[in-house]
C-alpha cells in the first residue's frame, strides 16, 4: 500500500504498517483473471449506493488495480465525486471471496497501463470484429487500501502442475550458448514444451518493411490442416499477436468464451454498422480458449527505446490455461530471448570464411547435379516475389526472392553452395535494412521447404553458408 | 432485452411485470449499501423476489458474510440491487432508500435453495462446475437476513452505452 505508480516515482509512507499475515493483492491475483465478474459498490454524493458487475479488473502492481473506462456510467460518476469503492471478487478455483477497499486515484489516457488495457480490449474485440467499437477512454487507477476475506466456504486449492519460477529459470539457462537464430528458436520451443507444458506455440518475427509478422517457429500445429504453422502471417493490430506487436505489451485472454460473450452483449447494445461485424482471420487453433502473446523486445545498449524483435505466442483449447504467473514467467523468458537475439554472432561476421562442410543429405536427394524424376515447376510472380511449386503456394516476399535467385543460379550455373553474404549483396533481393532479416528469411524458407518434404531443401553447411538440395529437375517460369 | 426494456416502475410505484419476470430467471443478485459516512458496502445475495404487485423487492443475504452491509441498511435504509443473467450479461438495477432488515419468513428462507438450483443450471451451462457454484452460494440458514425494499428507481445495467439509463423513462421497443 505504498506507491502511486507514475506519480512521483518514490514510495510514500503507508498509513499502517501491515502485519506479516496481511492479505496481499498478489496472493489473490487469480480473482482478477476475469473468469467471474467482480462486483463494485460506489456511493453518490447524496449517499445513494450503486452496485455494478465488472468483467475485467486489471492487476497493475501489488498495490493497485485499474478498471476500464469505456462508457460514462454511474460507477464512474460516483468515483469522480467520492473516491471510496468496495470491490468483491471470487477466486475461480476455490470459490473463496474477498473484498477490496479501493480509493480512486486518477484516470490515465496514455502510457503503458492504458496501452496494456486497450490492447487487451482490442485483443478481445478483434476476435469478434469489434475493434472499432471497443474504444477505451481511460484506465481508472485505484489504490487497494485493504483486503478482507469474506466469511464463507471454499473448495481446496488445486495442486499446481509445475513451478513456473523454476521453469523460467531453467528455460533461461537452457537458451544460452546458441550458435545461431535457428537454434535459439528451436531451444525456445523445446523449453515451452518441456518446461511449461505448452502444446501450441509460435514465434513470429517482424517484417521491417510491412510491419507484418511471420512465423519462423511453430509447435503443435501439425494437425491444423493448414501446415505446420511456419509461414503464417499476422497483420499489425490483428488478434492478440498483432495487438501485442503494435502496443509492445503482453496480451492474455484466459476465458475466451466469456470474453467473447461479453463483447457480443456490448456489440448488441452498440453496433448498427454491419461492416464492423467482420471476423478477422487468425492463425493458430480454430477454437482457442486461452491465448497469450508476449513481445520479444531488444534494447540497444544505453538507449531507452525498445525494438520489437518478435512475438512469443502460446495458446490452448483449455480455458484459464495461462495465468498472471504464466504471463510473468513467459515475459521473463521472452526478455532472455530478446537479449540473446541481440547477442547472437552477426551472421555475416564470419560467414564465407568457414569452408563448407559436406552436407548430411537425405538419401533420396542427390547432390551431384543430376536430379532425376518428374520435373517440378517453380513459378515466380515478380509483383510480390511469390513462389509456387507445381501450382502450390510456397512463399512470398524476401524469402520468395531468395528462393528464386537460388533456383535460377542452380539451373543456369549448376550451383548448389551459397553464402549469406552474396544474398545480402544481391541486387534482386529487396532486403530491408534490418540485421536479422536475412537469417530470419532463410530460416523461414528452409522450414517452409522442409514442411513440403518435396524436391527442394536447404541445409546449413557452415556459418553463413548453406546448400540447395535439388532432387528432381526444375522448370522455372517467371510471371509478370 | 425486450423483457428488461419494457420493465420499469409502474405508474403507482413498484416494479413492472417484466422486471418481476426477469427476477424469476436464472440470475445473479448483488447488493450495495452505504453507511452514514457514505462509505460503500457490497455483497452477493442468495435470492430475490418481488411481491405480486411489484411494490416490494425482497433480497436474501448471508448476514454473517455481509455484516457491515446489513448494518448499513439498518442505519440508512439505502439499498441498490443488481440483477444479472450471467449467460447474456443482461442486467437491471433497482434502488431505494427505505430498505429494512428483517428475519426471513419460512417462505423467504426457502428462496436461497431454489435460487442456488437455478444459478447452478445457469453457470454449469457456461462452464462452471456445480460444486463450485454451490460453494459460492453456501451459507448457514441461521445466518439468513431479509432486506425489504420499496423500489424507488430501476435502471438498465446491461454492459454498453445504455448502462445506467432509467428504465422508467425508456420507451419500450
Amino acid at each position: 500500500m505504498s506507491t502511486d505508480p507514475g506519480a512521483s516515482g518514490r514510495a510514500t509512507p503507508t498509513d499502517l504498517p501491515p502485519p506479516c499475515d496481511r492479505l496481499t493483492l498478489d496472493a489473490i491475483r487469480a480473482c482478477l483473471e476475469g473468469v467471474i465478474p467482480a462486483t463494485i459498490a460506489t456511493v453518490a454524493p447524496d449517499g445513494t449506493p450503486n452496485v455494478s458487475l465488472l468483467s475485467q479488473v486489471h492487476y497493475v502492481d501489488p498495490d493497485h488495480i485499474a478498471l476500464s473506462y469505456q462508457f460514462f456510467n454511474k460507477t464512474r460518476a460516483n468515483i469522480l465525486d467520492n473516491p471510496d469503492a468496495l470491490l468483491q471478487v471470487i477466486d475461480p478455483p476455490t470459490g473463496a471471496q474477498y473484498r477490496l477497499r479501493l480509493s480512486y486515484l486518477r484516470t490515465e489516457t496514455a502510457g503503458p497501463l492504458f496501452e496494456s488495457m486497450k490492447a487487451k480490449l482490442s485483443g478481445i474485440a478483434s476476435h469478434v470484429g469489434m475493434a472499432e467499437v471497443f474504444r477505451l477512454r481511460g484506465a481508472d487507477l485505484f489504490r487497494v487500501v485493504a483486503i478482507e476475506s469474506v466469511p464463507g466456504r471454499s473448495l481446496p486449492a488445486p495442486v499446481r502442475p509445475r513451478s513456473l519460477l523454476s521453469a523460467a529459470r531453467r528455460a533461461c539457462e537452457g537458451l544460452r550458448g546458441c550458435a545461431d537464430l535457428a537454434e535459439l528458436l528451436d531451444r525456445a520451443m523445446a523449453a515451452l514444451r518441456d518446461l511449461f507444458g505448452v502444446e501450441h506455440a509460435l514465434i513470429l518475427l517482424p517484417d521491417a518493411a510491412t510491419g507484418r509478422l511471420f512465423t519462423v517457429a511453430a509447435l503443435g500445429y501439425e494437425g491444423s490442416g493448414r501446415g505446420s504453422g511456419i509461414g503464417w502471417e499476422v497483420a499489425p493490430g490483428d488478434g492478440v499477436i498483432g495487438v501485442a506487436a503494435r502496443e509492445r505489451v503482453p496480451i492474455r485472454i484466459t476465458h475466451m468464451t466469456t470474453d467473447v460473450a461479453y463483447s457480443l452483449a456490448m456489440r448488441d447494445a452498440t453496433a448498427d454498422d454491419p461492416g464492423l461485424a467482420r471476423e478477422i482471420p487468425f492463425p493458430g487453433l480454430e477454437r482457442p480458449h486461452s491465448q497469450l502473446a508476449v513481445p520479444i523486445l531488444s534494447h540497444e545498449p544505453g538507449l531507452p527505446d525498445e525494438q520489437l524483435a518478435g512475438i512469443l505466442f502460446v495458446e490452448s483449447p483449455r480455458e484459464m490455461r495461462f495465468t498472471y504467473d504464466d504471463e510473468d514467467a513467459l515475459v521473463t523468458v521472452a526478455a532472455q530471448i530478446g537479449a540473446l537475439m541481440r547477442g547472437l554472432p552477426a551472421p555475416h561476421a564470419a560467414e564465407a570464411e568457414e569452408p563448407a562442410r559436406p552436407a548430411a543429405a537425405p538419401a533420396d536427394i542427390r547432390l551431384t547435379g543430376c536430379p532425376h524424376g518428374a520435373p517440378v515447376t517453380v513459378r515466380h510472380y515478380a509483383t510480390d516475389d511469390s513462389v509456387f511449386l507445381d501450382h502450390d503456394y510456397l512463399i512470398k516476399g524476401v524469402a520468395g526472392a531468395i528462393l528464386w535467385k537460388l533456383v535460377r543460379d542452380h539451373t543456369s550455373l549448376g550451383r548448389v553452395d551459397f553464402t549469406n553474404r552474396e544474398l545480402r549483396l544481391a541486387p534482386d533481393i529487396p532486403l530491408p535494412d534490418f540485421a536479422e532479416n536475412l537469417e530470419a528469411r532463410l530460416i523461414l524458407l528452409q522450414r517452409r521447404l522442409a514442411d513440403r518434404c518435396g524436391a527442394l531443401r536447404i541445409e546449413k553447411t557452415g556459418r553463413g553458408r548453406f546448400r540447395l538440395l535439388v532432387a528432381t529437375p526444375l522448370r522455372l517460369e517467371e510471371m509478370h | 432485452m425486450t423483457d428488461v426494456a419494457a420493465a420499469g416502475l409502474q405508474p403507482g410505484g413498484g416494479l413492472g411485470d417484466a422486471t418481476i419476470a426477469f427476477l424469476a430467471r436464472r440470475v445473479s443478485v448483488s447488493v450495495a449499501s452505504s453507511d452514514r459516512a457514505n462509505r460503500p458496502c457490497v455483497g452477493r445475495a442468495l435470492g430475490a423476489r418481488a411481491s405480486a404487485d411489484g411494490a416490494r423487492l425482497t433480497v436474501l443475504v448471508d448476514g454473517r458474510a455481509n455484516a457491515a452491509l446489513v448494518a448499513a441498511v439498518a442505519e440508512t435504509g439505502r439499498l441498490a440491487v443488481v440483477i444479472s443473467e450471467p449467460s447474456t450479461h443482461r442486467s437491471i438495477q433497482v434502488k431505494g432508500d427505505t430498505a429494512v432488515v428483517a428475519t426471513p419468513t419460512a417462505d423467504e428462507a426457502a428462496l436461497p435453495a431454489h435460487h442456488t438450483d437455478l444459478f447452478v443450471a445457469e453457470l454449469v451451462g457456461i462452464g462452471f462446475t456445480e460444486p463450485f457454484v454451490r460453494t459460492v452460494c453456501a451459507h448457514d440458514p441461521a445466518d439468513l437476513v431479509a432486506l425489504h425494499l420499496r423500489p424507488g428507481a430501476v435502471f438498465d445495467q446491461t454492459p454498453g452505452p445504455n448502462a445506467g439509463a432509467p428504465l422508467s423513462t425508456r420507451v419500450p421497443p
